[in-house]
């Protein structure tokens, strides 16, 4: 309640709980396995089961990206979906007026979506907590609107279809291929930017803002640094959706759209790097199972949402971490 | 522009303003005492309108408009209560994220019962025959259905200000908001105080929804569009502020009258670029103080 002084957020353990889980070593072998497993999946997957690779690979790159403010920076952002959005409209507005090569557009989409972020943030993060909340969901409204009123330039609700991508990545393994290859290059600088300097000070500006400013530390700077950088891989990861989709339409936009990367951190555990990774193959994977047998999966979305929200504050991995057995006794 | 235009362009912008209003007041009560932003709360507003169209449907005579204006809110009250109970209750103490999903859980639940009793065609409900006419207001023709609204808007901006500083209910929400330890201590069951207060903004949403359903058509997008217009009057006016709310949407109706008229198809942007404006120069909203959130 507003009389009560802010409590650490939970995430204050994170420095108690990073010694936990797998060894280093292992995990990093474990992870060396999936991905090769993937690379090889055209050998022994369906055309389907690709194409739902291609997409969850790229929401897994939005969700990490969202996952940067939200878990490392303490920051709730519900507009990441503009910088998302803005990746894929860069592909197909592109495509659509201006015809430059593919790979440019590509190039640029990113840091198109990074110098969004980067005036976006000089204003939300002015704001706090809350306010930053819904002045991020209220520029994802803005540019949501934008697309869709000015449908000489954007084509409006329809949006923008078309071939836009070059013929060779239109095959279709190659195209699985490039969207992997470019996740796992996008998910390994996130980490490497999670765990530099800067990422531990960005921490620092969630757990205990007022002691990293009197210390010296440019809360303010860091904060818009990692709204930036968010921006530019939410960006890229939009980029990846206009590859698999090759369309670009004014939901992805929308503040709805911006609540799923949240979801997924939520769900796999903010608190942890793979947790958003994890939380965006379930989330998908369960939403596309579901949106098949049942009418109802919001509500059991919604459900499933309550109960990790109300029971497992750190997500499923966090709950893997804290179930490992032989880790207990280790535990404080 | 010749003085009949600006009547009719004031007078859309007060209506704009008062439907505005309406969405905003209950979200801003349940924040100024809960602190707890329900996301959810456009969803309820969605309630109120469809139970408006399905009583309609049903037999389409004026009276049951009345009837409907009455029992919505009370329907609607009630599923926000349920939803205080089982569920808001337990994430007062928890940081904001938490409680911004939680409400986010149940926007997505509710929306999924929405379309699982009433579909995802769109409903309608007809204005009551003693509304649907026009009006003379000065020397202008306007539909009396409009000026309805507006009142309902300023009746209930009335009724909250009366209940929250003339009436003991209203002090021991504004007494929750400074201090619920002190309030709890001195023998007032804040529990039940902040279920009570739930479900009147919920009630309020309900409401809103049954008065503005004879205006548009009611279907299952409704919920996720309105909180984000309802938002914005909250946030521009200051969080938890009803004279803020108030403030808010009749600034929101101005920006958006005057949009349509000189750049109609840049209008809906507007009303994010005044709230982003208000925000930047004032980070806490007109009305909104400065708290540890």
């Amino acid at each position: 309640m507003a009389a009560q002084p802010a409590l650490p957020p939970v995430a204050d353990q994170i420095s108690r709980k990073r010694d936990q889980g797998l060894h280093p070593a292992v995990l990093a072998a474990g992870l060396a396995v999936i991905v090769l497993m993937l690379a090889a999946g055209p050998d022994y997957l369906g055309q389907s089961a690709l194409l739902e690779l291609e997409l969850i690979l790229g929401l897994a790159v939005f969700a990490a990206a969202t996952n940067l403010l939200l878990g490392y920076g303490g920051l709730v952002s519900f507009g990441q979906a503009t910088f998302y959005g803005i990746g894929a409209y860069a592909i197909a507005l592109n495509w659509m007026h201006w015809k430059l090569p593919f790979w440019l557009a590509f190039s640029a989409a990113p840091f198109a979506a990074a110098l969004a972020a980067f005036f976006v943030g000089l204003i939300a993060l002015r704001a706090r907590k809350l306010y930053f909340a819904l002045l991020t969901l209220a520029f994802s409204q803005l540019f949501y609107v934008v697309a869709e009123q000015q449908y000489h330039f954007t084509g409006g609700a329809n949006g923008i279809f078309g071939k836009m991508i070059p013929p060779a990545l239109a095959v279709p393994q190659n195209g699985y291929w490039f969207i992997l290859g470019v996740a796992v290059v996008a998910l390994l600088a996130l980490w490497k930017i999670t765990v530099s300097p800067f990422g531990l000070l960005l921490r620092a500006t969630r757990e205990r803002p007022e002691r990293a400013e009197s210390l010296g530390l440019n809360v303010f700077g860091h904060q818009l640094m990692a709204f930036v950088l968010s921006g530019f891989f939410c960006g890229l990861a939009g980029a990846l959706y206009a590859v698999y989709n090759q369309n670009a339409y004014p939901e992805l936009l929308d503040w709805v759209k911006s609540g799923d990367p949240v979801m997924m951190s939520v769900i796999g555990g903010m608190y942890s790097f793979l947790g958003p990774v994890v939380g965006a193959f379930i989330y998908e994977i369960a939403r596309q199972f579901l949106v098949g047998t049942t009418r109802d999966w919001q509500l059991i979305l919604g459900v499933v949402l309550l109960v990790i929200i109300l029971f497992m504050p750190d997500g499923l991995i966090g709950q893997f971490k804290h179930g490992l057995p032989w880790r207990k006794g280790g535990r404080k | 522009m010749n003085l009949q235009v600006i009547v009719i362009e004031g007078l859309s912008a007060m209506t704009t303003a008062a439907s505005l209003f309406i969405i905003a007041a209950g979200l801003s009560l349940i924040f100024g005492a809960l602190r707890v932003i329900n996301v959810a709360h456009g969803t309820l507003y969605m309630y109120g309108a469809y139970f408006m169209a399905t009583l309609f449907a049903a037999s389409g005579s004026g009276w049951l408009f009345w009837v409907g204006l009455l029992v919505a809110p009370l329907f609607v009250a009630a599923i926000g209560a349920i939803a205080e109970v089982t569920l808001l209750r337990r994430v007062y103490e928890r940081d904001h994220l938490v409680q911004l999903l939680v409400t986010y859980s149940l926007f997505l639940i509710l929306s999924d019962l929405a379309l699982r009793f009433w579909g995802t065609a769109s409903l309608s409900a007809n204005q009551p025959p003693s509304l649907s006419g026009a009006a003379m207001v000065g020397g202008v023709m306007f539909p009396a259905y409009d000026l309805f609204v507006i009142g309902c808007a300023v009746a209930m901006g009335l009724a909250l200000w009366a209940l929250l500083g003339r009436t003991m209910l209203g002090w021991k929400i504004r007494a929750a908001v400074e201090d619920p330890e002190t309030l709890a201590a001195s023998g007032t069951n804040v529990k039940r105080l902040f279920t009570l207060v739930f479900a009147i903004g919920s009630g309020l949403a309900g409401f809103g929804g049954a008065v503005i359903a004879p205006l548009q058509s009611v279907d299952p997008g409704m919920g996720q569009s309105v909180i984000v217009s309802a938002f914005i009057v909250a946030v521009i006016g200051g969080l938890g502020s009803i004279a803020g709310a108030a403030i808010g949407a009749t600034l929101i109706g101005i920006v958006e009258a005057v949009g349509i008229f000189y750049l109609p198809s840049w209008a809906p942007a507007f009303i994010f670029v005044a709230m982003i404006v208000v925000l930047a120069v004032r980070p806490v909203g007109l009305m909104g103080q400065k708290l540890g959130y």
